[in-house]
């Protein structure tokens, strides 16, 4: 993260992909800033509360600035900088100041992390957009590595697939998420096959390529009924709501939750919250 | 135009050609995994290296190139240069008119597919064979490769047979074995009978003025072991600084191609035969080729320069394994295409901007790249760049963004749309005359919408620590 | 020669790389990167190196006698030999075979042998090293359905890191890594495409 920052400082071509994530400074204090996503915003409200009841138990102070919309992402992925780079600068004024900004989301924290740089490679205020990148979280990062959190207490009885969102390919999340689902009592994450590939799901990509779209969302669906688990889980909304659309719409049994919906509920049953 | 061309071809593939396609290019990707994850212990590393050298080569062409010629000079080797394709296929043209030549047999080259050399010369009257088995079905079918290294993925044994019976090459067999002997028998004839041998390469190295060729059949081995004249068409970005560089890509590109330790033919080649050497071409003749590469190294996307054509991206792509290469409509498909055909298009670049959308940007392709071209941040760029060049093919089924842009930078705006969105549940989809709103219920079910309800829940709910009531949190 | 073309692309190149303010260094890497997970540095050359051929359907064969008894047990009686190798090597050939020390590119399909030398070889990898220079004819090499590489211990590399920084002075080196195949039909495997469908590695010390 700080090599492209200072890469592209010198207006050099950002070439680093991997989707690296944060300087190595830990976060001070507990105090964070809740970026809700504009899905959980309209749709998934469950899904930010979880992260908030989460984040939380665990101590931390949560700050929800009112003022929060979107990541700037869909016109960022649809190819209109102008429009995006307008939300993003939105962003970057609401959630001031120096708080970690967690994300209940692999691919709304890698826009601030990575995708915003792209799109601010020439511009002026680039430098707050990186400010911004440096202190967002995915939630399961930052519980993990963050938070220094390695496992998760309570109790969840269900065989679950995880749906690695592909945002968090090159970034902690991923491993970091499996390892505290699979550290809760009762729960069992099963493997299931191709689990490497995409959803189909891919923002504006899913309107623009409804077919492509929908051919590679059943395919991930017939990978995941072939291990018939009890719940698809995730960590991001944007696939679930694709998946659980396509399976809904086929008439697939596929039940599909949050990893934070999942954290959360362990703690209740096992009366911690 | 309804939705976007790529998925459209999607939709109109034959299942049995989606299949072969699927299965094609997953076969690929297995393999690769596992070659580089048993034999090395840090395949990422390589990958990342190999990244690095490529990218100072792309970045020091000035220095290279010069280099790379009076090395070839001092070989032995006739240094041609082309601008374009047309100077490319021109050279090729007077080499044999030169040489008062007819015939030629080719191995597998993606610049002369950038060239279509083969058909200029066929025109010129020059009879010019693809002696790559799959190149070879390609042509007697007037047909396109659909991929880099596997140009028939999207064929199978059937129609291969078909086409055999077609072009007098035996009765009906679909048997692979069979298949394979006929056009062992009928290629041999035509590299013995061809005056020139025409090849590609896979990398220069700077430093000896070597070719790499790298094959399986053994193809470019014999039309460099019949013929008396070899011609290579070699782009201009293909150099490694070193010889040894070579030892890292060649353990990097067959493993990421094929799955293969090493392709069966790896041949380096400094020169016109031995003289003690009663085989292969006496004169030997290497066109360097821009066509295109020097707007793409001035570019923001240089770095596709790197590719070395393995076509793992291609193998690893969901997009492409349900697409197939030929909905990328350009020599190349896959991710790779999608950023390199657009750029190599030159001025009809808004006719192939749509190419650079059809990725959901999942980074697998970043990901299994032997020298870590980071291809989604290049397709994104591309997408920035159709939309400022108002591409129509790029901006088909996209939704607007402006005005979603003014209500997402107007919190009061913003509210208003979370209330009011409710709208969605109480009226039938069909009715909303939304395109992106119709291309997602087409196909998925929409959530319900609970706008605000979080925000009402997070500001009525017992604060936990209500030294956090700043004027912000309870506005 | 276009040396309008040649000055037009330079100056495109030098054109599109002014405005760098810096160029990607030129990365140095330690020979280990590359050495395989299976690597052992004591093992003998010429038992990695037949194993390593036979997972790439190729054949180590040890002494004339044995490659004689195997063309025989296939039928294989007509070939081509260096010349230089078959003085060594004629002996332990019984009348019933042909062979001839030129090869006639006019019957390239009467061979069904070939016999020349190998220059080197690469054990990781089970590849056998063709140069022009140890190669009495590309064609023998190539055309006929067999191809036997006659090797010495003492040519044989441990790995692709050594063979490819010591490669020969010589305008043409063909690492050979078993038979030749193809994949391009239904992704099945062919062995025999334009080149050898058998390919043998002979030690004769």
């Amino acid at each position: 993260m700080f090599g492209i920052a200072l890469w592209s400082l010198t207006g050099r071509v950002v070439r680093i992909s991997v989707m690296l994530n944060h300087d190595p400074l830990r976060p001070s204090g507990k105090r964070v800033q809740l970026m809700a996503t504009c899905l959980c915003d309209a749709f998934y409200d469950d899904v930010a509360r979880a992260t908030v009841e989460v984040l939380e138990y665990l101590g931390c102070t949560v700050e929800f600035p009112e003022g929060q919309t979107c990541c700037g992402q869909p016109a960022f992925n649809g190819g209109d900088w102008v429009a995006s780079r307008k939300v993003v600068r939105h962003t970057v004024k609401t959630f001031a100041g120096d708080a970690p900004v967690v994300v209940p989301s692999g691919s709304c924290a890698a826009m601030m992390f990575h995708g915003a740089l792209l799109e601010f490679e020439k511009e002026n205020d680039l430098p707050e957009v990186e400010a911004l990148g440096r202190r967002t979280w995915e939630l399961g990062d930052y519980i993990f590595n963050g938070l220094g959190v390695k496992t998760w207490p309570g109790r969840y009885d269900a065989k679950i697939a995880f749906h690695r969102s592909c945002h968090s390919r090159g970034t902690n999340s991923g491993p970091a998420i499996v390892a505290l689902l699979g550290s809760i009592e009762g729960l069992t994450v099963i493997p299931f096959g191709e689990g490497e590939q995409c959803c189909g799901f891919g923002g504006t990509f899913s309107v623009a390529f409804p077919h492509v779209s929908a051919s590679m969302g059943d395919l991930k669906l017939d990978h995941i009924q072939a291990v018939n688990p009890d719940l698809l889980v995730s960590l991001d909304m944007s696939c679930m709501m694709h998946l659980a659309g396509l399976a809904e719409k086929e008439g697939r049994p596929i039940k599909t939750r949050h990893f934070a919906q999942v954290l959360r509920d362990s703690l209740k049953n096992a009366g911690l919250l | 135009m309804k939705f976007q061309q790529i998925d459209q071809f999607a939709a109109g593939l034959r299942k049995e050609t989606r299949a072969s396609v699927y299965d094609g290019s997953k076969k690929g990707y297995d393999a690769r995994t596992k070659t580089l994850f048993d034999h090395f212990e840090d395949p990422d590393r390589l990958r990342r290296v190999a990244g690095e050298i490529k990218q100072h080569v792309v970045e020091n062409l000035d220095t290279y190139l010069p280099q790379v010629e009076a090395k070839l000079r001092a070989n032995g080797v006739i240094v041609h240069w082309a601008a374009t394709a047309e100077a490319a296929n021109q050279a090729v043209l007077s080499i044999m008119r030169a040489r008062n030549a007819k015939k030629m047999v080719k191995a597998k080259t993606m610049v002369s597919e950038e060239t279509e050399l083969a058909h200029f010369l066929e025109k010129e009257g020059i009879e010019c064979v693809e002696t790559d088995l799959g190149e070879f079905i390609i042509q007697i079918d007037g047909d396109h490769p659909s991929h880099i290294v596997k140009p028939i993925i999207h064929k199978n044994r059937r129609e291969i047979a078909t086409s055999f019976e077609k072009h007098g090459l035996g009765a009906y067999n679909d048997d692979p074995q069979t298949i394979t002997r006929r056009a062992r028998a009928h290629l041999r004839n035509k590299y013995l009978e061809a005056d020139v041998g025409l090849t590609g390469a896979n990398f220069i190295s700077a430093e000896s003025g070597r070719l790499v060729l790298v094959t399986n059949e053994g193809n470019s081995r014999f039309c460099l072991a019949a013929t008396k004249c070899h011609i290579a068409m070699v782009g201009i970005e293909k150099i490694l600084p070193r010889d040894r560089d070579l030892a890292l890509l060649l353990n990097l590109l067959a493993r990421s191609g094929t799955g293969q330790q090493l392709t069966v033919y790896t041949e380096f080649i400094s020169g016109p035969k031995s003289p003690a050497q009663p085989d292969g071409p006496e004169e030997m003749h290497v066109i360097l080729v821009d066509n295109g590469r020097t707007d793409v190294l001035a570019s923001d996307c240089r770095d596709i320069l790197r590719c070395i054509r393995c076509g793992a991206c291609l193998n690893v792509c969901p997009v492409y394994r349900q697409a197939s290469g030929h909905a990328y409509r350009s020599v190349y498909p896959g991710p790779v295409g999608a950023v390199l055909s657009p750029l190599l298009a030159g001025k009809k670049f808004p006719e192939l901007a749509d190419l650079p959308k059809a990725s959901t940007l999942c980074g697998a392709c970043n990901e299994v790249c032997p020298v870590n071209i980071p291809i989604p941040d290049l397709l994104l760029r591309l997408r920035n760049k159709g939309k400022l060049e108002k591409s129509e093919a790029a901006a088909a089924a996209t939704p607007p963004m402006g005005g979603w842009a003014v209500m997402a930078s107007q919190p009061a705006a913003w509210k208003f749309a979370l209330i009011g969105g409710k709208i969605i549940d109480h009226l039938p989809h069909k009715f909303i005359p939304v395109p992106a709103l119709q291309a997602w219920t087409g196909k998925r079910t929409l959530p319900d919408w609970k706008g605000g309800e979080f925000r009402k829940w997070m500001k009525n709910r017992p604060r936990p620590n209500p030294a956090l009531d700043t004027p912000e949190n309870t506005r | 020669m276009n040396t309008t073309d040649r000055e037009a692309i330079l100056s495109r190149v030098r054109g599109a790389l002014a405005p760098l303010p810096r160029r990607a260094p030129l990365p140095d890497w330690e020979t280990e990167l590359i050495h395989m997970r299976t690597r052992r540095g004591d093992v003998d050359a010429w038992a990695l190196f037949q194993e390593r051929l036979r997972l790439v359907n190729g054949l180590p064969l040890e002494g004339a006698a044995s490659l004689v008894t195997w063309l025989e047990q296939n039928g294989w009686t007509r070939g081509y030999c260096d010349p230089e190798l078959w003085p060594r090597l004629q002996a332990a050939f019984p009348a019933t075979f042909t062979v001839e020390t030129t090869f006639d590119r006019g019957r390239v399909d009467d061979y069904q042998f070939g016999i020349t030398r190998a220059a080197g070889a690469v054990a990781e990898t089970g590849t056998l090293i063709l140069t022009d220079g140890a190669t009495s004819s590309r064609l023998a090499a190539l055309a006929p359905w067999v191809h036997i590489a006659v090797l010495q211990r003492a040519q044989i590399h441990v790995d692709l890191q050594s063979a490819v920084t010591s490669l020969a002075d010589d305008s043409n080196i063909v690492f050979c890594t078993g038979p030749s195949k193809t994949a391009d039909v239904e992704g099945i495997l062919i062995e025999g495409v334009h080149g050898p469908g058998q390919q043998v590695a002979l030690l004769l010390e």
